[in-house]
């Protein structure tokens, strides 16, 4: 039923397109790598160096606590930042380059 | 048409109403209960005759002696008036839907209509399920920090969804996992793979469900546990054929509103008790004698305490509940990767109009996910401190009780009105979380076989919208059907294995399933085919012969321990205790009933140290797509691959998509 309306190979080889899919993976791949380390370490540093988790920084509130914490708090920072420069960078990319086709 | 279906719907109500009554099987005024919930013969149930035994201890537990509840008891008039007003407004909810469900798109995805901010809190509700509300709570209440840990990775697996899975989704697929998957690659046979891997992740999650709603219910509402399994999966059927994808997602944002206010309740109720103050909190309860006899004595089992060791600051150190860290890793791997190939929470994507909108919900799902774990947090040390968790324990031992206890302490107590209210909301919200969680998983098994497997596979794509969704109906009630069955069957079964199952398959199959096909360009068929089929099979053999399974060896060996003790005590002249007798007479049957039987598939020990299989699974089914891909190489695939790719970046082409 789909009616060919786009050439996607053409579409592909845009170098506004391309700027926009290299922009893209560099950043979403980048930083999904970047918290996923963030994230691992929590369970490879409590299970291997609970001595680490053990002191004390805030009273008795120690190290562990506030690094479960702030994986809270990462996964925040990262969420808002990709919005933020979604918003403003790749939404932005991509409504000109679909005007420009068309 | 209209009409149809609200006939139906009273026929769904009929059939709940005995499905409810039947308790009255053990109490004899209970149908009456059921029309008046003031009735009073609920409230003091060592008034009936003929009360069942089960209720005597809760009786004796709530007279002023100042004796340790062995059970929750909450006011079963409140909680069932409870219970009915969420039921009502949920079918007017349905009501309404059904009035707006007319094609496949509205009744797979709300036809697209959905708000960022409502899709948002739907998938939140998703996430915050009864383990997590109820069992994360107990487990902090009970292994300190280590239950804390647990929820990182529900709160975390938002980020690869956000960023590599959400609007790829949205902007390349239509209705389930076969769409994304079968876009560039043999339809027919991927579909099908497909269809099987959905139906067999979202059953796995769904049984496990079904048999904790039941159990749940059965302790609530003191009803047999099969009445509570064929009413939960009569509405769950009710809301999914008539209100389809609208009903579901409305339900599922009334539960996480009334979860997320009770939650927040109760943490600021946990809060104003410790004046506010984080530091002075902790500081009692790494001070407080129960919770530090509790760490010796039941978790450590030092039966004398080791001198200068500070058995409360353990409480707020790793290593209490999480033994293995590779275990561990292996449990983050699944959540960092299943949540985001599991297809209930696939499909939410596609009820969104825009990849703008997807992405937005998943931010708010975070973000209400977020506090929901923090404020879960607060709860269960809050119950380890007000409660103690001796006497969470001792109402349940995996301390699945400790936030309906504290609902009742902080509202007042056990008996009073505050106390009995509170309760009775905190059940309503477990109840509304059970139903709309069980709702989106049959929403999605039957999406993928009426839509993969009849309209794609057996019509060929070429069935007129009212098929569709008659279809997809029928298949819905199937779904609901099989479930329940499965439900009531499984009763003895242990359901813990089936969860880890489902997450372990989504992140093994369908989760290198998805990226490849949206960002490799050679994937192909053998691909798909070979990742699916790879990663539930392996996931599936390693969660078989991994701890969470039960190996019958194992229990009669435990039970052989307690026997000797017991009898070695009566034989140096003791006189056993009461519990200790009981103990020991079940000790007895369990060792004759497991002596000499193996665990399902034939083993008297695990061979797969771990109970999560990720860390091996995930690998192997990764490998096998690639494997497979390159060994069956397909021209046709990588020439579409520009299509998909500059779909799933632009989000070029996607009101067309629901044409291909």
């Amino acid at each position: 039923m789909s009616k060919e309306s786009y050439n996607w190979s053409e579409i592909a080889r845009n170098p506004k397109y391309l700027e926009l899919k290299r922009k893209k993976r560099v950043f979403l791949f980048g930083w999904w790598i970047a918290a996923s380390i963030y994230y691992f370490s929590l369970p490879l540093l409590s299970g291997y160096f609970p001595s680490l988790f053990k002191i004390k920084l805030i009273g008795v509130i120690n190290f562990g606590y506030l690094f479960i914490l702030s994986q809270f708090l990462v996964a925040i920072f990262v969420a808002m930042y990709y919005t933020k420069v979604a918003n403003s960078d790749f939404d932005r990319l991509t409504d000109e380059l679909v005007k420009e086709i068309q | 048409m209209f009409t149809k279906i609200l006939s139906a719907l009273m026929l769904t109500l009929l059939l709940a109403a005995p499905g409810f009554a039947e308790e009255p099987s053990k109490q004899a005024p209970q149908g009456a209960a059921l029309v008046q919930p003031s009735a009073s013969a609920l409230q003091a149930p060592a008034a009936v005759p003929g009360q069942p035994a089960a209720a005597a201890p809760a009786a004796k537990a709530a007279a002023p002696t100042g004796g340790m509840p062995t059970k929750v008891k909450p006011n079963r008039a409140i909680t069932i008036s409870m219970f009915m007003t969420i039921i009502g407004i949920t079918l007017c909810v349905v009501i309404w839907a059904a009035r707006q469900t007319k094609s496949a798109s509205d009744f797979y995805t709300a036809g697209g209509g959905i708000t960022g901010l409502q899709n948002g809190w739907a998938i939140a509700g998703d996430y915050m399920s009864a383990a997590s509300f109820l069992g994360m709570s107990g487990l902090i209440s009970l292994y300190g920090i280590d239950g804390f840990m647990y929820a990182v990775g529900p709160m975390f697996s938002f980020i690869a969804i956000l960023l590599v899975i959400a609007e790829p989704c949205r902007n390349a697929g239509k209705f389930t996992l076969g769409d994304i998957l079968s876009f560039r690659t043999a339809p027919k046979p991927v579909r099908a793979v497909a269809a099987i891997s959905t139906v067999t992740v979202s059953l796995f999650y769904l049984i496990a469900q079904m048999v904790g709603a039941g159990k749940l219910m059965q302790v609530l509402l003191d009803i047999p546990y099969r009445v509570s399994v064929i009413g939960v999966g009569i509405l769950m059927v009710g809301y999914v054929v008539f209100g389809g994808m609208k009903a579901t997602t409305w339900v599922q944002i009334i539960k996480a509103g009334l979860l997320m206010s009770g939650t927040v309740l109760l943490a600021f109720l946990v809060m104003a008790k410790a004046g506010m103050n984080p530091v002075g909190f902790f500081t009692d309860i790494v001070g407080n004698q129960l919770i530090q006899d509790h760490v010796r004595m039941n978790v450590l089992k030092d039966a004398l305490p080791k001198a200068g060791f500070d058995y409360g600051q353990r409480f707020m150190e790793p290593g209490l509940f999480l033994k293995n860290p590779l275990d561990q890793v292996s449990l983050g791997i699944a959540w960092a990767l299943g949540a985001a190939g599991l297809p209930h929470i696939l499909m939410r994507f596609f009820t969104v109009p825009s990849a703008k909108e997807a992405r937005k919900s998943i931010v708010i799902a975070l973000f209400i996910n977020s506090s929901f774990f923090f404020l879960i947090n607060i709860i269960g040390f809050g119950a380890a401190l007000y409660l103690s968790p001796q006497l969470i324990s001792s109402v349940d031992k995996g301390g699945n009780m400790a936030t309906l206890l504290l609902a009742q302490l902080l509202g007042g107590g056990a008996g009073s009105l505050g106390g009995d209210m509170f309760l009775a909301f905190i059940c309503a919200v477990a109840f509304a979380t059970i139903l709309a969680v069980v709702s989106g998983l049959v929403l999605a098994a039957s999406a993928a076989i009426a839509h993969d497997v009849y309209v794609n596979i057996v019509m060929d794509g070429k069935a007129d919208q009212h098929t569709q969704v008659k279809v997809a109906r029928i298949t819905s009630l199937f779904v609901g059907l099989a479930a329940i069955v499965m439900g009531l069957a499984a009763e003895k079964e242990n359901v813990v294995a089936l969860v880890a199952l489902a997450f372990a398959v989504a992140a093994s199959g369908n989760f290198p399933a998805v990226m490849l096909s949206l960002f490799w360009k050679r994937f192909n068929t053998a691909g798909v085919i070979s990742a699916l089929l790879v990663g539930t099979i392996s996931a599936l053999g390693l969660v078989v012969i991994s701890p969470v399974m039960t190996y019958p060896q194992k229990i009669a060996d435990d039970a052989k321990k307690i026997v000797s003790t017991l009898e070695k005590k009566q034989q140096e002249g003791a006189v056993l205790a009461e519990k200790d007798l009981k103990l020991l007479d079940k000790s007895r049957t369990d060792y004759t009933k497991n002596n000499g039987q193996t665990s399902m598939v034939g083993l008297t020990a695990p061979i797969f140290p771990l109970k999560n299989p990720g860390i091996v699974s995930v690998p192997l089914g990764l490998i096998a797509a690639i494997i497979g891909t390159l060994l069956f190489r397909d021209r046709r695939a990588e020439d579409m691959f520009d299509e998909i790719e500059v779909r799933q970046i632009t989000g070029l082409g996607i009101s067309k998509a629901s044409d291909h």
